[in-house]
């Protein structure tokens, strides 16, 4: 169990009368590249948002690399090791490209006002080293004095993942990468994750589109009217008669 | 008797101020609606309905009901040429980053302020900076009888006036397609546009509504006060603006309900505080309510407001 | 839309790390320029007028400079829309006022208290007003500030109310007494110009994106291990500090204070330095407070014109250039660059990070 990177149980959320998020538990193991899908409504951003904290848990825990989280801050959960991307692209449109991403850098590296008055070489280097760093794992480095607002819409998806990267984070979560994104796009994209993975990240990978997460994950959590209906190999899922009604049952464009 | 009547008489005059700041706060809330930016030169709009009114009644000493639609047309014109210098040219940037650019929205803010100074300085030029009296035939301070309580007639014509003026409002709001489009751009600006709707001129209908508002306001209360001066229109803009941050910014009842409690508790307050402290109460009452109630006791959590 | 997305592992030689930053000289450049003319240029005019008018404004310039980066630091660089600052130097000139004239406190004391005093305040008032989104928090601050002076002008016991105080002792150190115009303008250039740096500091850091990130998306902020409550107190507090010193400048500078001179008008008149000078931009925020005291003075002559011409200037001023004079993209290039604050510099030769 030493290998598990979070871990959630019975995990449940209510807004008035509507169950949004009902009773779910999962496990993501260090190392691995997980997918949750479900169709629309199916409780995906509550879940996400109860995760990294923005929402708090009506019942059950969050427990990420050994502590229960549940209830704590966003920013001490980020601090913890849990960097996330949105899905409605939230780049800090004024700032550059490299000041955007030094902000995740200085929520690892701490934010104290003292550091920017004495003694704060060692600090701003290492912030700095690790911001091109994650720049670099995008390929955003040309753009690194841009304003951010004047990225493409394709690249700031990148910026965002750098931004998460920069955090150092243990567990990434990508809410949706591939919304907007043409074939082409979503396929370099999926590629990118896999290389991501590849050197060593766990990922969290919150999509809408099955074919994304079909294509690159070990396994699919699958997510329907708020309950978690599926938990598998990608084929184990696609085969599972409840997750075939789900997607079928319901009038929607998932592939 | 059950009732203090002096009491009763303050809580009437309350009420009678507070239907002044609401008839401000609706213009503020109006215009924030379909901007989403404070127009601090409203309290200026007052300040000229005043002194249009005066400058008409001492030239033509018309009939009182005469000098109402007067002062309604000028606020109007003036609501236009108002949005015309200090707003529109600031929607011609529409790219995204200055979209979101805190500047941007700051630098509206101030370009209505640095028109409302300049305008006042003019006033100040043409009018001198000191009270002007208002011809004593139209002064609204007689006393009227209700059983035992004695009621300056201007605060009947005050209520009279707010009533049938909120009355056209909501007329105007849910009845007409002219109420439709603003109360659409209000609610999403873009959406409204792509649906048709003219938002420019939408806009600039909802100065003109709300600058007739405020300038009625600021004749009512010159006569009511009987004097006015080029500096008249800061105090009341202040309260207003507090009242429809109170309301939570996009309420019309809500801005009408704080700015009659804002009123009302001031003219109870002169009663056991000396009139100095008064604004006291007005301040913490705004700060009490925004601690408790984040997004104003009628708001419901807009976006970017 | 083409998105490259090379492997981590087999970095091209085209994105080599960028080269350090080497801007050594031109920082000395700049640095030299701008203390030559506030204790060089502006000392001899001085001198050289004997004019007690110049060395008036000279003064007051420095105050509404300390005045405008500080409220630049919260509302600029933070985000918090502040329209209660003049409050906050009214508790510091009061707070400097009544230590020196009812407790007999030098000016050494004086001046941090004041400043202390201030942020105090600030923090209390922060406190409960933080999770007030924009124009909510800003009528906050802007009812706050009438609070305070209205305070100020009824408490006659305590502040001598529309009085004011007077009879406030000049800057003092160790016997040194700025006495003279020269000397008192030298004493508030040098504190200026240090609160100056501690700002400048504060923004020109990695410190300082986390208070834009905090500008630009909060919550986002958030997500990336921003404790942003804390960083908009922190912004807060060293606004009211910097407030505070301002305040306890105008006390000791001009001898008498009055609750008028800390009136929303002059909250209003600190946030349109910031923004005609450039809301987040550190130098706009000094360019804008000598823009809007000196053009004034400037325009003397038209006598009663004058105001009307200032609020026609500041228009078209923000009509032109609604980002401000030095817009802050501007400014942080122009900062990394001429103060050598950039981490390095990428090819075309744009400077990034901070040092």
């Amino acid at each position: 169990m030493s290998n598990t990177l979070l871990s959630i149980q019975g995990l449940t959320r209510r807004f008035g009368g509507l169950l949004a998020v009902s009773d779910v538990s999962a496990t993501i193991a260090k190392g691995e590249l997980v997918g949750l899908i479900g169709p629309n409504g199916a409780g995906k951003t509550t879940l996400f948002n109860l995760i990294t904290g923005f929402t708090p848990p009506s019942d059950g825990t969050v427990t990420f690399d050994g502590q229960d989280v549940t209830g704590r801050k966003p920013w001490q959960i980020a601090r913890m090791g849990m960097g996330r991307t949105f899905q409605n692209l939230r780049v800090f449109p004024n700032m550059t490209v490299f000041d955007n991403v030094s902000v995740g850098a200085v929520g690892a590296f701490g934010q104290s006002p003292w550091r920017a008055l004495v003694n704060g070489g060692a600090h701003s280097r290492a912030v700095s080293e690790r911001s091109w760093e994650a720049l670099e794992r995008v390929g955003l480095t040309a753009q690194a004095g841009d304003i951010a607002a004047n990225l493409s819409y394709g690249k700031r998806k990148y910026l965002e993942i750098a931004r998460a990267l920069a955090t150092s984070p243990r567990l990434l979560i990508l809410d949706e990468p591939a919304a907007g994104l043409n074939d082409t796009e979503t396929a370099e994209l999926a590629d990118f994750i896999r290389r991501l993975h590849a050197g060593g990240v766990t990922v969290l990978l919150v999509e809408h589109d099955m074919g994304l997460v079909m294509g690159s994950c070990s396994r699919v959590i699958v997510l329907a009217s708020g309950r978690k209906i599926a938990d598998g190999t990608p084929e184990a899922v696609q085969r599972d008669p409840a997750v075939l009604e789900a997607y079928l049952g319901v009038e929607d464009d998932a592939a | 008797m059950v009732f203090d009547v002096f009491f009763l008489q303050q809580v009437i005059n309350g009420l009678s101020i507070g239907c002044v700041y609401a008839l401000m706060a609706i213009g503020f809330t109006l215009i924030f609606g379909v901007l989403n930016v404070v127009n601090f030169a409203h309290g200026e709009v007052y300040t000229i309905g005043a002194f249009v009114g005066l400058m008409v009644i001492t030239a033509l000493a018309p009939p009182l009901l005469a000098v109402v639609p007067l002062v309604l047309a000028v606020g109007a014109v003036s609501g236009v040429g108002l949005e015309r210098i200090a707003f529109r040219p600031f929607r011609r940037f529409t790219d995204e980053a200055s979209q979101k650019s805190r500047a941007m929205r700051e630098a509206t803010l101030l370009s209505s302020l640095a028109v409302s100074i300049v305008t006042r300085e003019i006033m100040m030029h043409i009018f001198g900076g000191d009270m002007q009296g208002i011809p004593s035939g139209y002064l609204l301070q007689q006393p009227v009888a209700i059983g035992p309580i004695m009621v300056a007639s201007g605060s009947l014509v005050i209520f009279a006036t707010s009533a049938v003026m909120l009355g056209a409002l909501q007329f105007l709001l849910y009845r007409t397609q002219t109420g439709l489009g603003i109360r659409a751009v209000s609610n999403n600006q873009l959406g409204a546009r792509y649906v048709g709707i003219n938002t420019d001129r939408t806009i600039v209908t909802t100065f003109a509504v709300g600058s007739m508002l405020g300038a009625t306001a600021g004749i009512l209360v010159g006569l009511y006060d009987g004097a006015i001066s080029p500096h008249m229109g800061f105090a009341p803009g202040v309260k207003a603006f507090v009242a429809m941050v109170m309301g939570g910014l996009s309420s019309i009842p809500g801005a009408v309900a704080c700015a009659l409690l804002l009123g009302v508790s001031e003219s109870i307050a002169t009663e056991f505080l000396s009139s100095g402290w008064k604004d006291l109460i007005t301040y913490s009452l705004l700060v009490i309510t925004l601690v408790f109630f984040p997004q104003g006791l009628f708001g419901h959590g807009r976006e970017r407001a | 839309m083409d998105v490259n997305v090379p492997d981590a592992r087999l970095m091209p030689a085209t994105l080599a790390p960028p080269a350090a930053f080497s801007g050594r000289g031109r920082r000395f450049a700049w640095t030299l320029l701008l203390l030559a003319v506030a204790f060089g240029a502006v000392p001899a005019a001085i001198v050289g007028t004997g004019s007690s008018y110049l060395a008036q404004i000279a003064i007051t310039t420095m105050i509404f400079v300390i005045l405008s980066a500080s409220l630049n630091h919260v509302t600029g660089t933070a985000g918090l829309l502040s329209i209660g600052h003049a409050a906050f130097y009214g508790i510091g000139a009061y707070a400097a006022a009544l230590l020196s004239t009812k407790l007999g406190l030098p000016f050494i004391v004086t001046l941090p208290a004041a400043g202390l005093i201030a942020a105090l305040f600030g923090f209390l008032v922060a406190l409960p007003t933080m999770r007030l989104v924009s124009i909510y928090f800003a009528v906050a601050t802007l009812g706050i500030g009438e609070m305070i002076y209205v305070i100020l002008l009824n408490w006659v016991d305590f502040t001598r109310g529309p009085m004011g105080i007077r009879g406030i002792p000049p800057i003092e150190l160790f016997g040194w007494q700025a006495d003279t115009l020269l000397s008192r303008y030298l004493a508030v250039a040098v504190i200026a110009v240090a609160c100056v740096w501690v700002l400048h500091r504060l923004t020109h850091s990695y410190y300082g994106n986390a208070l834009r990130a905090l500008r630009e998306d909060d919550q986002c902020a958030d997500s990336m291990g921003i404790n942003v409550e804390r960083l908009k107190i922190e912004s807060f507090v060293v606004a009211t500090f910097f407030a505070g010193i301002a305040g306890a400048l105008l006390a000791h500078t001009s001898a008498y204070i009055a609750p008028d001179n800390f009136r929303f008008m002059e909250s209003i008149l600190i946030l349109a330095m910031v923004v005609v000078g450039g809301l987040g931009s550190l130098p706009g925020a000094v360019v804008g407070a000598l823009f809007m005291i000196v053009l004034p003075e400037a325009l003397r002559d038209i006598g009663d014109y004058r105001m009307i011409a200032v609020g026609a200037t500041m228009f078209l001023s923000i009509l032109l250039l609604p980002k401000g004079m030095l817009a802050e993209g501007t400014a942080l290039g122009f900062v990394r660059r001429s103060f050598s604050r950039g981490w390095a510099t990428i090819a075309g030769g744009t400077p990034v990070g901070w040092k």
